[in-house]
């Protein structure tokens, strides 16, 4: 049975909207009606219209260690990546605090992931061999220009991936970085100039071929 | 920097902070030792089980911070930059409260009714206390779907959840760079809330649905 809202859209809908107003594929009603077999309300579910298809099946065959070192390796790409942009003296004042900021937190979490696998006893990967396009790091618009690319990327990696975690520890460690990832893509449009900052009205999801194609080009593979 | 294993991940914000961080929004400064009635619990999400009950409870919190920028917003207070990120914290809001009670009642669950909410007057007099209260509710909001979200059965409930939580985080940044935090992302890891840490939280805007404790810790 279909939810019909029948809603317009609120007044200054973001550009998000209509990118995700054509998505009525079957896809993602199969993936549903798939999914309320697992537990919850027991009936088909459904996302509102302004939602995309659910992701996380594409997530499920990796397990939690494989989840877990891909993000691990994106981690290590942000975390790169922001440092070379402080140390190439492109920022100052309260936006070198931010980027700064953003790159320890990065390092952090590239900390945390790593600690996790080895006390699960999985394989930590190797770092990656990281190559950024000429120019990332000559001036502040193209860096955060290439900024503003990949924090999606991790957002939406993380939630897509959230859903398919087996651990429920994981899964909080997960939705944590997840938002922190999220307040970084505001803050990153902070530094933009962007107005308001707060631009999107779900955070999207992507599916796991979406984020190994993004992230190829910099030298990151799921291993 | 004290790097957390995974267990430390599901470790909620102590009380002690959080009540700090409360009492310093001059919000439910008694919250401390605030008793969250029956009444106020059942306001809170209805008294359904499993994930209705969570999204019951996420659809509250929806309405309370959609009714909040509403009247924010009717009372002209804001201007500049602050009215954008209100407006836009308002247009979220209520496609969230849209979007949690569409898959409720596409899974054939009862939406829960939105309470009658009531705010400090100083949070709706000024744009300073507008932001100052908004700078409460959107942690909140954070820390609930955090808290939450280890607890949602369905996977597609649990991936639409994220998409929502991860939003209120951004409503985070935008409000501290209206305080003038520098930097606005200040946080590494973000913290999980216990369903009583969020129900202190807003017990107060319920009006008549909390009373004060005597003494000792809150609970019902």
């Amino acid at each position: 049975m279909d939810a019909d809202i029948g809603r317009t859209s609120p007044v200054g809908f973001d550009q998000e909207h209509s990118r995700r107003s054509f998505l009525k594929t079957a896809a993602w009603a199969t993936a549903a009606i798939s999914a309320a077999g697992i537990g919850g309300f027991g009936v088909a579910t459904r996302f509102a219209d302004a939602q995309a298809p659910p992701n996380y099946p594409t997530y499920q065959g990796l397990g939690d260690a494989a989840i877990l070192g891909f993000a691990l390796q994106l981690e290590r790409l942000e975390g790169t990546f922001y440092a070379r942009g402080v140390d190439a003296g492109l920022f100052s004042g309260p936006a070198l605090a931010q980027i700064a900021t953003i790159r320890d937190h990065e390092m952090a979490h590239v900390d945390a992931l790593a600690g996790t696998l080895a006390s699960l006893g999985a394989p930590v990967p190797p770092p990656p061999n990281l190559t950024f396009p000429p120019g990332t790091f000559g001036d502040p618009g193209t860096f955060l220009g290439l900024a503003a690319t990949f924090e999606p990327v991790g957002i939406g990696a993380y939630g897509g991936a959230a859903a398919a975690l087996e651990s429920k520890d994981l899964l909080a460690a997960a939705l944590s970085i997840h938002n922190v990832e999220c307040q970084h893509r505001v803050a990153i449009n902070i530094l933009q100039g962007i107005l308001p900052p707060n631009n999107l009205t779900f955070e999207p999801t992507l599916p796991f071929g979406a984020v190994v194609e993004a992230v190829a080009p910099f030298g990151v593979t799921p291993g | 920097m004290n790097v957390p294993g995974a267990e430390e991940f599901v470790q909620p914000r102590t009380r002690r902070d959080f009540f700090k961080a409360l009492a310093a929004a001059s919000v439910g400064a008694a919250a401390g030792g605030m008793f969250i009635s029956k009444k106020a619990q059942a306001q809170i999400g209805g008294t359904q089980e499993g994930d209705a009950g969570i999204f019951n409870f996420a659809l509250t919190l929806e309405f309370l911070e959609r009714d909040f920028y509403q009247m924010a917003l009717d009372r002209g207070v804001l201007s500049g930059p602050a009215l954008g990120v209100v407006t836009n914290l308002r247009n979220h809001e209520q496609a969230h409260v849209d979007a949690i009670t569409a898959a409720l009642l596409g899974a054939g669950a009862t939406p829960a009714p939105k309470p009658e909410f009531t705010f400090p007057p100083e949070s709706l007099a000024s744009q300073a206390g507008v932001i100052q209260l908004a700078s409460v509710l959107e942690p909140t909001g954070v820390g609930a779907y955090l808290g939450a979200g280890p607890m949602i059965q369905n996977p597609v409930f649990l991936e639409a959840a994220g998409t929502i939580a991860g939003v209120e985080g951004d409503h985070v940044v935008a409000i501290k760079n209206l305080q003038g935090i520098v930097p606005p992302a200040n946080v590494a890891f973000e913290s999980p809330l216990t369903k009583e840490q969020v129900l202190a939280a807003v017990a107060p805007f319920l009006g008549m649905g909390a009373m004060p404790a005597t003494g000792g810790p809150g609970g019902a």
